[in-house]
């Protein structure tokens, strides 16, 4: 149990214990005349107090559905949800929504309200907190508190949607996707709030389809492709989980009758190798190791290198690995 | 003109609008409907009489006789008093007094059932005169508080709560409804009735001002009364906006799309343009016309309107249209508080 001393500062307190989530066999449909869809399949997930999470997955694979009945906006088919030790629609909603904060994927302000009229609104509807000059800090929108929410950018906008869900000190944070559309700068602030906000304590769930966003932000990630979880664990160990941790991508004038796929893939420090004509990505586990052995074959069989690159591995890669998909590639799974 | 990318809109257009049932809906289902309900309604049939009041002691006996004897007219026997207010609140076309070889006929050209009246009137004179010469004195009926703009101005009045409080109220809710606003104000402690009071009175406060800023126009520009009580008349004001803004709320409590709530406005609010009595009368209705302006909000409104401006009317007079549009403001809130959906 957490006691009110040892608390973080930015967090309010709980008198609850266990997992910030759990969610068990979580099942959820969507029918619309002959269309079934189904969002959620059997979902299993435990999100700790106090970490980052991140839900990573392309459009369309559950992520948005399981946060909206993690936040009580869609109940599920079938399954068990604990938020904060409490389930939805048992009398309890109140209590769980005085404690957790929300970030929709999208919303629009009143167009005419100021950034610190739409934060004072906010900040009536929770019984403690932040108050609203403390909220413009930690997003800082301190420029733009007397301007109206019309003439704020898409970063401005979106961080104003984070101050709103911070306003009332929130134990856990709904983030879903916050910086879709957004340029690296905005991105990179709405991060430093992130941050921020575990500093103090606080646990996020974050949905996002941007990896190096979830690899940046995330403590722990779970890889979610058609309703459910497919890879659960740190980034770094779902990186590893790839058996090498970094590729190199080579292109030559063309490898027909003179290398085989399988000699490049028994070079040293090469774990995996897919080739095609002129093309082929390696993953290794040691760089300079793998390129010196490969640049002596290709002289020894004379091709001629035109590019080389390499790079670390990402979850993106993980994603491929598992589905054989890109994480945008489609958007209907 | 580029017809390829005309063609491309067009068609994006058409199947946006195709794929929603709620405004193919609107837009189609309900003009057919209202159509064929408003046909079946409007038959051709011989129209009813208009109606005028005759002052007793004031006409002769073989007058009264005469018209009485004229189908096209329904004759009211009336004191002078009540004679003067079924003028004012459009219950009779005109006024007769005098006799039948000097009728003295009181009445507004500007209403077109008095214009009626006068033809049917001078029509059987004539005919009772054997085509002989008749001479009827008509006297233009100009004292504040009888002619059709004191009966105007309360109508409009009442029309205007009626558009003010569903459309303000209904409207914008929507609007924040399919821009996800209502849907993040739901992942909040914010309980549904602290919502729904503050935004009724955020929205609805102007709307009482604007009651009296009218009542003053038409009392500064064309000598409309003020006769009685100026807190009935906030009462009136206040609880007509009440029950205009219940049955917005009503409306919108679901609606999801702009076609949706401006399908369920027009419903409620067309039956009130026709029939509650704010533009043109509807105390001569009967029937089953009769029962559905009795039934729509504007005409109770409208009437205490006029109670409270054009007669010395007070709490005695509005207060059993108070107490029911009351009651059909709390049935309406009670049902949009039940029905209404976050998202």
């Amino acid at each position: 149990m957490n006691s009110p001393a040892s608390a973080a500062p930015g967090v309010a307190s709980s008198a609850i214990d266990g997992p910030a989530i759990e969610l068990v066999g979580l099942r959820k449909t969507f029918r619309k005349g002959r269309d079934v869809t189904v969002a959620v399949n059997g979902l299993d997930l435990v999100v700790e107090r106090g970490e980052v999470f991140g839900l990573l997955g392309p459009n369309g694979a559950g992520k948005t559905t399981t946060v909206e009945i993690c936040e009580g906006l869609t109940a599920p088919d079938a399954g068990q949800v604990r938020v904060l030790g409490r389930q939805w629609r048992t009398g309890v909603d109140q209590e769980i929504r005085e404690r957790i904060g929300v970030c929709l994927q999208e919303t629009k302000f009143q167009e005419k309200a100021t950034v610190r009229e739409i934060l004072g609104l906010f900040r009536a509807i929770f019984p403690g907190g932040r108050s609203i000059e403390e909220a413009i800090d930690l997003v800082s929108l301190g420029e733009k508190a007397d301007s109206r929410t019309k003439g704020l950018s898409g970063g401005q906008r979106q961080r104003l949607a984070v101050a709103t869900a911070l306003l009332g000190r929130p134990e856990l944070l709904f983030l879903d996707e916050p910086t879709t559309g957004l340029d690296p700068q905005s991105r990179r602030q709405l991060w430093d709030v992130v941050r921020e906000y575990r500093a103090g304590g606080g646990t996020t769930v974050l949905t996002t389809h941007y990896m190096d966003e979830a690899q940046q932000l995330s403590d722990r990630v779970a890889i979610v492709d058609a309703g459910q979880v497919i890879a659960l664990g740190t980034p770094a160990e779902l990186i590893r989980s790839l058996g090498a941790e970094h590729f190199v991508e080579i292109e030559v004038d063309g490898f027909a009758g003179k290398i085989r796929p399988a000699e490049l893939a028994a070079l040293p420090a090469v774990e995996h190798c897919e080739c095609e004509d002129a093309r082929a990505v390696l993953t290794v586990d040691s760089v300079h190791t793998a390129v010196v052995a490969m640049e002596r074959l290709l002289q020894e069989r004379d091709v001629a290198l035109l590019g080389l690159a390499t790079r670390h591995a990402t979850l993106e890669d993980v994603f491929v690995h598992l589905t054989g998909r890109h994480l945008r590639e489609d958007g209907k799974s | 003109m580029n017809p390829r990318v005309i063609r491309a809109v067009a068609i994006a257009m058409f199947k946006e609008f195709w794929r929603t049932p709620e405004a193919l809906f609107w837009t189609y289902g309900f003009p057919i409907l209202m159509m064929i309900g408003l046909g079946l309604a409007f038959q051709p049939r011989v129209p009813p009489p208009v109606p005028i009041a005759v002052v007793i002691g004031e006409a002769g006996a073989p007058f009264v006789e005469l018209l009485q004897n004229t189908k096209e007219l329904e004759v009211l026997q009336l004191d002078a008093a009540a004679a003067d207010r079924a003028l004012v609140r459009g219950r009779v076309g005109l006024l007769v007094r005098g006799t039948k070889a000097a009728p003295d006929l009181r009445l507004d050209p500007v209403r077109v059932e008095s214009q009626i009246a006068q033809l049917h009137i001078e029509r059987a004179l004539h005919r009772a005169a054997a085509g002989g010469p008749i001479a009827v004195a008509t006297a233009i009926e100009d004292r504040p508080g009888a002619r059709y703009i004191d009966f105007l101005v309360p109508g409009l009045i009442g029309l205007n709560l009626m558009g003010a409080c569903m459309w303000g109220i209904g409207f914008n809710l929507v609007m924040m409804r399919t821009q996800n606003l209502l849907r993040r104000l739901f992942v909040t402690p914010i309980r549904r009735g602290d919502f729904l009071i503050g935004y009724i009175v955020g929205r609805g406060v102007l709307v009482v001002p604007e009651a009296f800023v009218l009542a003053a126009i038409g009392m500064i520009f064309w000598d409309v009364p003020f006769r009685g009580s100026v807190l009935a008349m906030l009462a009136v004001v206040i609880v007509s906006g009440l029950a205009f803004t219940g049955l917005g709320l009503l409306c919108a409590s679901r609606a999801t799309t702009y076609e949706g709530i401006a399908g369920l406005m027009q419903t409620c609010q067309l039956p009130m343009w026709m029939l509650g009595g704010a533009l043109f009368s509807n105390e001569s209705f009967t029937g089953l016309m009769r029962w559905a302006a009795d039934l729509v909000p504007l005409t109770h409104i409208t009437n205490a309107l006029r109670d409270v401006m054009l007669e010395p009317g007070g709490f005695a007079e509005v207060g059993w249209t108070l107490l029911g549009l009351g009651g059909f403001a709390v049935v309406c809130f009670t049902l949009a508080l039940r029905l209404f959906r976050w998202h």
